[in-house]
């Protein structure tokens, strides 16, 4: 066994949904509805995610082990729910792929694709 | 800005709540936490959304619902998949299975849509329609219209927007390399308004163009310039350079100047249409051999014509009657009797080829049936062997509708794996299909895989599917619970085996069908080979000739070039005689003249004379085809013009002129030519079946090349190896004599013997080749119901063993109960049989649909058959060990 971390970078690019609950979860532990919420506001509604399908993908990014149920509670606490947090995997696979978009749009600035024409 | 929504009425979202709820139990369930939290997080979602109105409100309960049923079905399709993926054998074989039914029914259904169902590719068709003369009391119905009546009918109707005729001609193209066969078609003032066409490049012939053009085969101009509007298959063959238009091609010794090409679709009056010139009728029957212009009693042309807008077809067809009345009126002498008979185009072109296609049709879908029928024992199958399981599932709290709903899945992925190997396989097949299929079908360029017929493959795909894989299980999966949980007990009832055993005898019957249908078109197929063609087809190599009109204008220059062919090939080492004529017997290639006779003496009557097939011959014609002289005398070198003129008849004219007296001696008068002319009969052949197996020989008259040097002839090879071999030298030797020339369609008779056989071969081996699957079909479904059976009935043949049943009185009701089915199916066959033998009456020859050495032979061979697939559950019965079948 390695002591380095493995690279991640096959496992990218994430599918939107991945991650947007990602991001919505960078900044600390929430449930559910609130990472609904938290995805809705920041996209400004451009992307909604809906229950069904997101209760899917946290199961699936639970059995990858990228987030965690976690006993960290806000004090606003909503004892039925369960709490979700990333974990190292979680946030290593994000920062990749915010890397990995980061190359892609510092490319596109250099490019002359996304130069604003003159009178814009 | 919006107007505040009126406050909306609380009970809605619950009652919307529970609605969700409802179907999340359905769709989900999986874990009772999460399914809180989705419901915990829908209301909520819809509670925030009210507050923002009542559409807001809609737009997000349907957004929840649709983000259930893609979660709720994905779920479903996987599952299913994986069950499918678990059984792969089962998977592959119901896909194959169905996928090959399903193709081979698409395929027909394809060439159906396109020959049949496809409306026509003209303007409104369904005002088009096909004139014939017919003469009620002669019982000739439908005869093409002669040149005189059709030029009537063109300037005096008042019924068509436009009318037009045509007629086919044998032209020879030259091209730098070497010189090919053409079709081409001579067609009268408002052919393309007729078809209302437009060409795909350059342009068609205006009115005056048509004025003063004679006949292809007459050599004259009109004193213009010949001119011509290419068929898309003939451009690609010349290279398909647009150049071409404006241009000139060189067909039958004359430069054509080239005006437009037509579309790829469009096919007057069949794709084998090369090019369409101008002809003016009246002006290809002038001159002293046509005092009275165009003749009436000539009835070969073909006519369409454009009913009037607002005028039905049978108004049409009442004004042309009165039409047709008043003519007969002014020309009783070649129109007494015969009126017009107006027949839709769509249903013309397809009166030919419809029985066959239908046909066939059934029997593809016969097919298909058997093979739904066996995936759906199958699956029968398949369902006994997984009750159990599907029973403690049910028993630990599986929902039934979720059973339901993955069954259904799985039928749904069936169907769609089936729809993918159908849709691939139709794409193989339709183009074998269409190389395979007699070429005369009309409209078969048209076949295509479209949308129409993708649309076709999925709908029969997902039927198929539903009858096999998805009705069979869907029955019964909660009854067998109780039955399924007791060990040993048999999980199927009687419901199940009954319909397992209708299966197999819908299988046998439908394969007794389709049997008695390949061993009939067989033992027709066989006696239309056996049938004698009047002639040695056996060491005969034909090539056809076509000389330029420019070159040969004279009589003299005509027969001394054949006469130097001739016998440059009589050289030829294994060359024992050489010939040539018009029309050669199995040809389809050359004209033949229907001309009036009578007998010296007898006049031509009040009626119009009969009429018999022209045909020129040079001397030894006979001698090297092999068609006997009854009585008389072959052509010599002697016949020549100055001699006088004579003929040779066949028995049939002979009979009906002589009433079978020896007409050697005796003198006919021969209308051929313009001015009736007497002619001595110096010889008498016997009968040729001129078109093949199936025609009946027709009155014949053979006049001496010599006295009527006909420009483009047949020429005919006795050789005494394999004229195959001969081929290609007989071709360079008869170039040597001018090697611009053109000899071309260089072939055997029997190989021309052989393509007259054509479509009574597609038949046989269509039908032969459907019910040879259907055989197979039938054999697999007897065996894995008498398998199943077997297997289900352990116990208690291991009880009837046990008290004293020997192993081959086992055997003998595994055999008995096979035998029943046979029996029961061949007589449910045998109603069939007699539902189509009505439509298989007319494509037989020589044989009755209730030939009794058919239905015997079929009936053994089924029982042959069904008897072999029982032998192995039977020997499986025989050996079961009573000991170990009952300890449980």
């Amino acid at each position: 066994m390695s002591d380095r971390p493995r690279s991640v970078d096959h496992l990218l690019p994430l599918k939107p949904k991945v991650l947007h609950t990602l991001l919505a979860l960078a900044d600390g532990p929430r449930h559910g509805y609130g990472i609904m919420q938290e995805v809705a506001v920041r996209s400004d509604g451009q992307v909604r995610l809906w229950p069904a399908a997101m209760y899917g993908t946290l199961r699936e990014l639970e059995e990858l082990d990228w987030i965690a149920e976690t006993d960290q509670r806000p004090s606003d606490d909503d004892e039925r729910r369960r709490y979700f947090a990333l974990t190292a995997l979680g946030k290593r696979m994000l920062s990749s792929e915010v890397r990995r978009l980061e190359a892609i749009v510092s490319h596109a600035r250099g490019s002359r694709a996304l130069r604003k024409p003159e009178r814009a | 800005m919006k107007p505040p929504s009126p406050p909306v009425d609380p009970a809605r979202g619950t009652r919307a709540i529970r609605a969700y709820n409802r179907m999340l139990w359905w769709l989900r369930g999986r874990d009772p936490r999460e399914s809180r939290e989705i419901e915990d997080d829908a209301e909520r979602l819809l509670d925030s959304a009210r507050a923002r109105g009542r559409s807001a409100w809609a737009a997000t309960w349907l957004a929840l619902l649709w983000d259930l049923m893609i979660v709720g079905t994905a779920q479903d399709l996987a599952r299913a998949l994986r069950s499918l993926v678990r059984a792969p054998g089962f998977t592959l074989t119901v896909a194959l299975l169905l996928g090959l039914g399903v193709a081979a029914t698409t395929t027909l259904f394809a060439l159906v849509n396109a020959v049949v169902l496809k409306p026509l590719p003209y303007a409104e068709p369904e005002r088009l329609v096909m004139l014939w003369e017919s003469n009620v009391p002669q019982k000739r119905l439908l005869e093409g219209p002669s040149p005189g009546n059709v030029d009537d009918w063109a300037t005096n109707n008042d019924a068509f927007e436009a009318l037009t005729s045509w007629w086919t001609v044998a032209a020879t193209l030259r091209g730098r390399d070497g010189s090919a066969p053409v079709t081409g078609v001579q067609v009268t003032k408002g052919f393309f308004e007729v078809f209302r066409r437009a060409p795909l490049l350059g342009r068609t012939f205006a009115d005056d163009e048509y004025i003063g053009r004679p006949s292809i085969a007459s050599g004259l101009t009109g004193g213009q310039e010949p001119v011509l509007v290419l068929s898309h298959r003939l451009w690609q063959s010349l290279g398909a350079d647009p150049a071409l238009v404006g241009e000139t091609i060189y067909v039958e010794g004359r430069n054509w100047r080239v005006l437009g090409v037509m579309p790829a679709d469009f096919a007057v009056p069949d794709t084998g249409a090369g090019f369409w010139t101008p002809w003016d009728i009246r002006e290809a029957y002038r001159g002293p051999r046509f005092p009275d212009g165009p003749p009436r009693d000539f009835r070969f042309l073909r006519a369409v014509a454009r009913v009037k807008r607002n005028l039905s077809h049978q108004a049409a067809a009442e004004r042309m009657e009165t039409l047709a009345a008043r003519i007969a009126a002014d020309h009783p002498r070649t129109n007494a009797g015969w009126s017009v008979r107006l027949v839709p185009l769509g249903e013309e072109l397809v009166r030919s080829s419809r029985t066959e296609l239908l046909l066939v049709l059934g029997a593809v879908f016969g097919l298909l049936l058997l093979v739904a029928a066996n995936v759906a024992s199958l699956a029968i199958a398949r369902r006994t062997a997984r009750a159990r399981e599907t029973a403690i599932r049910f028993a630990l709290g599986a929902g039934g509708t979720r059973i339901v709903r993955e069954h259904l899945a799985e039928t749904a992925l069936c169907a769609g794996l089936t729809a993918l190997v159908a849709i691939a396989l139709t794409a193989l097949s339709l183009g074998s299909a269409i190389a395979f299929a007699p070429s005369d079908i009309p409209r078969l360029h048209e076949v295509e895989l479209n949308v129409s017929v993708v649309s076709f493959a999925i709908a029969l795909a997902l039927l198929a599917t539903i009858i096999g894989v998805g009705l069979p299980g869907l029955r019964g999966s909660s009854t067998v619970i109780a039955s399924a949980l007791k060990d040993g007990a048999p999980v199927s009832g009687q419901h199940a085996s009954r319909v397992r055993h209708a299966l197999v005898v819908a299988e046998i019957g439908v394969t007794v069908v389709l049997l008695v249908g390949a061993g009939l078109l067989a033992r027709s197929f066989a006696r239309l080979q056996r049938v004698d063609p009047g002639f040695d087809v056996r060491n005969l190599l034909v090539l056809r000739i076509a000389p330029d009109v420019t070159r040969y204008p004279g009589a003299e220059l005509r027969t001394h070039y054949y006469a130097r062919v001739l016998d440059s090939l009589r050289e030829l080492p294994g060359v024992a005689s050489v010939a040539a004529v018009t029309v050669l017997p199995m040809s389809t290639i050359g004209s033949d003249f229907y001309r009036p006779y009578w007998v010296e003496g007898e006049g031509p009557g009040p009626n119009a004379p009969p009429v018999a097939d022209v045909r020129m011959a040079t001397p030894g014609y006979f001698g090297t085809t092999g068609i006997p002289i009854v009585s008389g005398r072959e052509f010599s070198a002697q016949d020549g013009l100055g001699s006088p003129l004579v003929v040779i008849v066949n028995e049939s004219l002979a009979r009906a002129a002589w009433n079978g007296a020896d007409p050697v001696g005796r003198t006919l008068i021969l209308d051929y030519q313009g001015t009736p002319s007497s002619r001595q009969v110096v010889g008498v052949v016997r009968d040729a079946r001129y078109k093949g197996p199936r025609s009946a020989p027709a009155p014949e008259i053979f006049i001496p090349h010599a006295q009527n040097p006909y420009l483009v002839m047949n020429v005919v090879v006795r050789t005494r190896t394999d004229p195959g071999a001969l081929a290609r030298t007989a071709r360079a030797q008869a170039l040597t004599v001018d090697p611009d020339q053109p000899v071309h369609s260089v072939t055997t008779m029997e190989r021309l013997l052989d393509d007259t056989l054509q479509q009574d071969r597609f038949a046989m081996l269509f039908v032969a080749l459907f019910a040879g699957a259907g055989l197979v079909t039938a054999a697999t479904g007897v065996y894995a119901l008498l398998a199943f059976t077997v297997a289900q009935r352990r116990r208690e043949i291991a009880v009837r063993m046990a008290i004293g049943a020997s192993s081959s009185s086992v055997a003998r009701l595994v055999v008995m109960e096979s035998l029943t089915l046979a029996v029961v199916g061949c007589v449910v066959g045998g109603v069939g049989v007699a539902g189509v033998s009505q439509l298989a009456q007319s494509i037989l020859f020589g044989i009755t649909p209730h030939d009794p050495l058919t239905l015997v032979t079929t009936a053994i061979l089924l029982l042959a058959v069904v008897l072999a697939a029982s032998w192995l559950p039977a020997r499986r019965a025989a050996r079961i060990n009573p000991v170990s079948a009952m300890r449980i």
